[in-house]
C-alpha cells in the first residue's frame, strides 16, 4: 500500500509542478466558463437571455369546472329544501356555457391561439382580459370572447398541441421539444375549488388537491429553454390562481352573507328574488376584483416539474443559471484531457525508463498501475473541485454577493465529483489501453473527448437526450445542475458514472496490461 | 566462488507487425560469480539490453530462465528483485524532481522508508559528491551529474548484484572515468557483483573479470580476457584507415602472400553513419600478423605502389576487439 501511495503522490507532485499543465487544467476552463456566463448570463442582471422559438408540447387534459357544481348550494345546504323554498328555485341551474376551463385558456395562450371560453363573457362570469396584472392584451375589443396573448409568446414559444401526456413526454425525451406542459384533468377545479360548508354552516372554499397541478416536463439537454417555459407557465397559472382566489372569496362572502341573513331572519325568503340574486352571482365582474388578485401571493404549488429541477434555477440570477451547466461541462471536458494524458504519461515513463526502474524494483506491476490511477483520480478530483470552487468565487464576484452556485449540499457535491473523476480516469485508462502507441493516444484522446463534449452539450448546443446520455458529461452536468437546484434526484447519475468508470477501468486495465509488455 | 546469476537457454522472440518473428536472444547461457564484474560486450543491437532485461525481470523470456541468488526470476520475481539493483542506459530519473526526491521515491519502491531511507539517500549523495546539489531539480544537472545520480539510484537497496546497461553512454571523459572508478569501487570495497553491458571494448577490458561477447543474440565467446585473446593467438593487428577509394581484392591477396607473418587481411569499406547523414566511417583494412611492426614497412610499400591513400596506421596488441573481429569478421563498431 505504501508503494501505491508513493506512486500516487509522485503523480500528484509532478503534475502540480507543471505550470503549463496547470494553465490547461484550470485557467482555460475558468476563462471559458466565465466568458460563456458573461455572454449569455448578462452578468448579474436579472433579465432572461434572448431565446426564441422554444419548442414546447402542450397537452390539455383539463375537464373544466361547472359553476353550478362549484356553488352546489342545494347539496351543501340541504336544510334549505325543508323550507318553503325549493333549492332548485333558490339557485336555478346556470345557463349553458357557465363552465370554466382554465386549461383551454392556458393551452391557447401557450399555443398563441385566441382565447375562447364559454364562461368568460362580460355579462356572465368574468373575463380574463379584465384582470389587472394579466398577461393578456388589454387592448382587445370589449365584449368579445377573444383575447390574444401578448405578442412575445408567439415569438418566444414554438408550441404544438398533443393528445396524451405520455406522447408529449416521449417527444421531450427524443429531443423534439425543450419541454412539455401537461395540464391535468383537475386543473380548473384545482384553481377554482368547490364550496363546502363547515360545522357551523359557514361556507368555505375547499383546499386544492395536488392532482390538479400542471406538469412541466423538461429536457435535461435544454435546461435554459425548459426553465423559460416553466417560467412562462408559472406566470400564466398565477393569473388563474388570482382569479380563482378572488372569485372564490367573493362567492364565499356573498353566500355566507345570504345564508346568515336567512338564518337571522333578516330576509324574507318569499320576498327575495333568488333568481336575480343567483344571476348577480353569475355576473361577478372580475375587473372589480383585479387589484385584489394582484395582492394575492401566486400559488406556485399549481405547477409541478418533472425530470429536471427548475425552481431554483428560476430564482437564481442568469449568470448562475448559465455558469452551472457551462462551468460544469467545461470542468469535466478539461478533466477528460487530464484523465487521458495523465494515464498516457505511463508511456512517457517507459520512454524515460523510469517505469522500467520501478518494474525492476520488488514492486508488482499491478501496484504501479493502481498507484498511477489513484494519483490520476485524485488529480482529476482536485481539478474538478478546484474549478467548482473558482467558479463559485467568480459567480459571487459577478453577481455581487456570495452565491453558492452549486448548491449547499457539500457531501453530495463531493460524491458527484468523485463519481465523475472515477469515470474520467476510467475513460483515460480505456483510451490509453485501446491505443497502440502514445501517438495514437494523442490522436484518439482528443477525438473521443471532443465527441463526448459535443454529445454532452459542452460546446453550448444540446443534442437530443438519447444521444447526450452516451456522454459522461451529460450525467455529470445534469447531477451538478440538480445539486445547484437543491434537488437530490441524481442516484441514476451516480450509478451511471460509477458503473461506467469501473467498467472502463477494468476494460482499459485489461487492454493496458497487454500494452505494458516491455 | 558462489554463483550469483545463472541463465539457462534464455531466449526472447518478438513478433513483427508483418506477422514474422525476430529472435533477439537465442538461448543464452551465463554463469556470473559473486563479487566479479562480468561484462557483456557486443555491438549495438547484439542483444545485450534484451538479455539484461530478461535477467532483471523487465522482460519475460520466451524460453529459459534466470536465477538470481538461487531465486528464479520467473517463478520468484520479488525475491530475485530484492537482490538486484538496476542502472539503465537512459537517465531514468524524473527531471522535475530534485536529486533527493528522485532517490527517495525509488527508495520507497524498494520498501525503504523513514529514517533508514533518509540515511541511505544521504550516504549515496555523499558517495557521488552531490550532497550540495541534493535539492536541485534533475533537469538543472549536467549530463555527468545525472549519470551519477542515475547510478546510485540503483544502489538504494544495497543490493549484492547490480546491472549496469551501458552507463557511460553520452558523457564526457571525466564523468566516464568517475563512473568506471565507481564500478570498480563497488566490487572492491562492497563485494558487489556487477553485470556490465557495453559496446566499448576499452571499458570491458578495464573493468571486467570476465567477459561474454554477444553478437546477433548469441554468446560467441566467454572467459577472462587472457582466455579470450588466446583464441586469436599472438597476432598483432594492424589497422589502416583508408580514404574513399576502391581497392582491388588482388591487393589483399598480394599482401597476405608476400609479407612474412601476415595471416589474414580484412577490409571494411567506407559506409554512411545513417541514411540521412552526410558523415561516413572511413574504410578500414585490418591485417593480422605474427610480428606486426616487422611486417608494417612492406605492407605500406604494397599499398603505396597500388596508389592507396593511407590516412592513419595503428598497431594493436591482441585484445577483445581482435577477438570479436576474429570471431565475426566485423569490427565492434559495426
Amino acid at each position: 500500500m505504501r508503494k501505491i501511495l508513493a506512486v500516487a503522490f509522485k503523480e500528484l507532485y509532478v503534475t502540480f509542478r507543471d505550470r503549463n499543465l496547470i494553465l490547461l487544467m484550470f485557467a482555460t476552463p475558468l476563462v471559458l466558463s466565465t466568458i460563456i456566463g458573461m455572454a449569455f448570463g448578462s452578468g448579474g442582471d436579472s433579465g432572461l437571455p434572448d431565446f426564441a422559438d422554444i419548442t414546447v408540447a402542450v397537452v390539455n387534459l383539463d375537464e373544466g369546472v361547472d359553476l353550478q357544481e362549484t356553488l352546489n348550494l342545494p347539496d351543501q345546504f340541504p336544510n334549505l329544501g325543508a323550507g318553503p323554498t325549493d333549492p332548485a328555485a333558490l339557485l336555478p341551474p346556470l345557463p349553458d356555457g357557465a363552465a370554466l376551463n382554465f386549461g383551454d385558456q392556458l393551452a391557447a395562450i401557450l399555443l398563441s391561439q385566441p382565447v375562447e371560453s364559454p364562461g368568460t363573457t362580460a355579462t356572465q362570469g368574468f373575463d380574463l382580459s379584465e384582470l389587472e396584472c394579466s398577461l393578456l392584451d388589454q387592448s382587445e375589443s370589449a365584449g368579445t370572447t377573444v383575447a390574444a396573448p401578448l405578442g412575445s409568446l408567439d415569438e418566444l414559444l414554438d408550441a404544438t398541441a398533443m393528445d396524451t401526456a405520455d406522447q408529449a413526454r416521449a417527444a421531450v425525451d427524443n429531443g423534439e421539444f425543450a419541454a412539455a406542459v401537461i395540464i391535468p384533468p383537475g386543473f380548473s377545479s384545482h384553481v377554482m375549488p368547490p364550496f363546502a360548508f363547515d360545522a357551523g354552516f359557514i361556507p368555505r372554499v375547499q383546499a386544492a388537491g395536488v392532482e390538479g397541478t400542471v406538469e412541466v416536463y423538461a429536457s435535461g439537454g435544454l435546461p435554459i429553454s425548459a426553465s423559460i417555459v416553466h417560467s412562462v407557465v408559472v406566470g400564466i397559472v398565477n393569473q388563474f390562481v388570482r382569479v380563482g382566489v378572488a372569485l372564490g372569496a367573493t362567492l364565499e362572502t356573498s353566500v355566507e352573507a345570504l345564508v346568515e341573513g336567512i338564518v337571522q331572519g333578516e330576509f324574507d325568503l318569499n320576498a327575495v328574488d333568488l333568481s336575480t340574486l343567483s344571476t348577480d352571482l353569475q355576473d361577478l365582474d372580475a375587473a372589480a376584483l383585479g387589484p385584489l388578485g394582484c395582492l394575492i401571493t401566486p400559488g406556485a404549488n399549481n405547477i409541478s416539474t418533472a425530470q429536471k429541477p427548475l425552481a431554483a434555477i428560476q430564482e437564481a440570477p442568469p449568470f448562475s443559471r448559465i455558469i452551472v451547466p457551462a462551468g460544469a461541462s467545461q470542468a469535466v471536458f478539461f478533466a477528460l484531457f487530464t484523465g487521458v494524458f495523465g494515464i498516457q504519461s505511463i508511456y512517457q515513463e517507459r520512454r524515460n525508463w523510469t517505469l522500467q526502474r520501478m518494474i525492476v524494483s520488488p514492486t508488482p506491476r499491478f501496484f504501479l498501475l493502481i498507484g498511477k490511477l489513484l494519483g490520476n483520480l485524485v488529480i482529476v478530483f482536485l481539478q474538478i473541485l478546484i474549478l467548482l470552487a473558482a467558479l463559485t468565487l467568480i459567480a459571487s464576484l459577478v453577481i455581487g454577493q456570495p452565491t453558492l452556485v452549486w448548491g449547499t449540499n457539500i457531501a453530495a457535491i463531493l460524491v458527484v465529483t468523485l463519481a465523475l473523476s472515477l469515470c474520467v480516469t476510467g475513460l483515460g485508462v480505456f483510451v490509453v489501453g485501446l491505443a497502440k502507441s502514445p501517438e495514437q493516444v494523442n490522436l484518439f484522446g482528443p477525438m473521443i473527448n471532443i465527441s463526448l463534449a459535443v454529445l454532452g452539450g459542452a460546446f453550448g448546443f444540446a443534442l437530443p437526450d438519447q444521444a447526450a446520455r452516451f456522454s459522461l458529461i451529460y450525467w455529470g452536468v445534469d447531477a451538478f445542475t440538480q445539486l445547484a437546484n437543491a434537488q437530490t434526484d441524481f442516484a441514476l447519475n451516480l450509478l451511471v458514472l460509477f458503473g461506467q468508470g469501473i467498467l472502463l477501468f477494468l476494460l482499459g486495465a485489461w487492454l493496458f496490461k497487454r500494452r505494458l509488455d516491455l | 566462488m558462489q554463483t550469483m546469476v545463472e541463465t539457462r537457454n534464455l531466449r526472447k522472440t518478438y513478433n513483427r507487425p508483418d506477422g514474422s518473428t525476430i529472435e533477439a536472444v537465442k538461448g543464452v547461457n551465463l554463469e556470473i560469480r559473486q563479487g566479479e564484474i562480468f561484462s557483456l560486450l557486443g555491438p549495438n543491437g547484439a542483444g545485450k539490453t534484451t538479455t539484461i532485461s530478461m535477467i532483471s525481470g523487465l522482460v519475460e523470456p520466451t524460453e529459459g530462465d534466470a536465477t538470481i541468488g538461487g531465486h528464479s526470476i520467473t517463478a520468484e520475481p520479488m525475491a530475485a528483485k530484492r537482490l538486484m539493483g538496476f542502472v539503465p542506459q537512459e537517465i531514468a530519473l524524473y527531471p522535475e524532481l530534485s536529486a533527493r526526491q528522485n532517490l527517495a521515491f525509488f527508495g520507497r519502491m524498494y520498501g525503504l522508508g523513514g529514517k533508514a531511507l533518509n540515511r541511505r539517500v544521504d550516504e549515496l549523495l555523499e558517495f557521488v559528491d552531490l550532497a550540495d546539489r541534493q535539492n536541485d531539480r534533475i533537469d538543472t544537472f549536467s549530463g555527468g551529474m545525472k549519470r551519477r545520480i542515475n547510478l546510485v539510484a540503483g544502489l538504494l537497496n544495497s543490493p549484492p548484484l547490480i546491472y549496469m546497461d551501458e552507463p557511460t553512454v553520452g558523457i564526457d571523459p571525466q564523468s566516464r572515468r568517475r563512473i568506471l572508478d565507481t564500478v570498480k569501487l563497488l566490487r572492491d570495497e562492497q563485494d558487489m557483483t556487477v553485470l556490465y553491458t557495453t559496446h566499448l571494448m576499452e571499458e570491458a577490458q578495464e573493468l571486467s573479470d570476465r567477459v561474454a561477447i554477444i553478437d546477433h543474440g548469441e554468446i560467441i565467446a566467454m572467459g577472462t580476457q587472457d582466455e579470450l585473446t588466446q583464441q586469436v593467438g599472438e597476432e598483432d593487428r594492424l589497422e589502416f584507415t583508408i580514404g574513399e577509394q576502391e581497392i582491388a581484392e588482388t591487393l589483399f591477396e598480394r599482401i597476405q602472400q608476400k609479407t612474412p607473418g601476415v595471416t589474414r587481411v580484412l577490409y571494411n569499406p567506407t559506409e554512411q553513419l545513417s541514411d540521412d547523414s552526410s558523415e561516413s566511417v572511413p574504410a578500414l583494412m585490418t591485417v593480422f600478423a605474427k610480428r606486426g611492426r616487422t611486417a608494417l614497412p612492406q605492407i605500406l610499400q604494397e599499398l603505396d605502389s597500388a596508389g592507396v591513400e593511407i590516412q592513419s596506421v595503428t598497431v594493436r596488441e591482441p585484445d577483445l576487439e581482435a577477438v570479436f573481429l576474429a570471431l565475426t569478421g566485423r569490427a565492434l563498431r559495426d
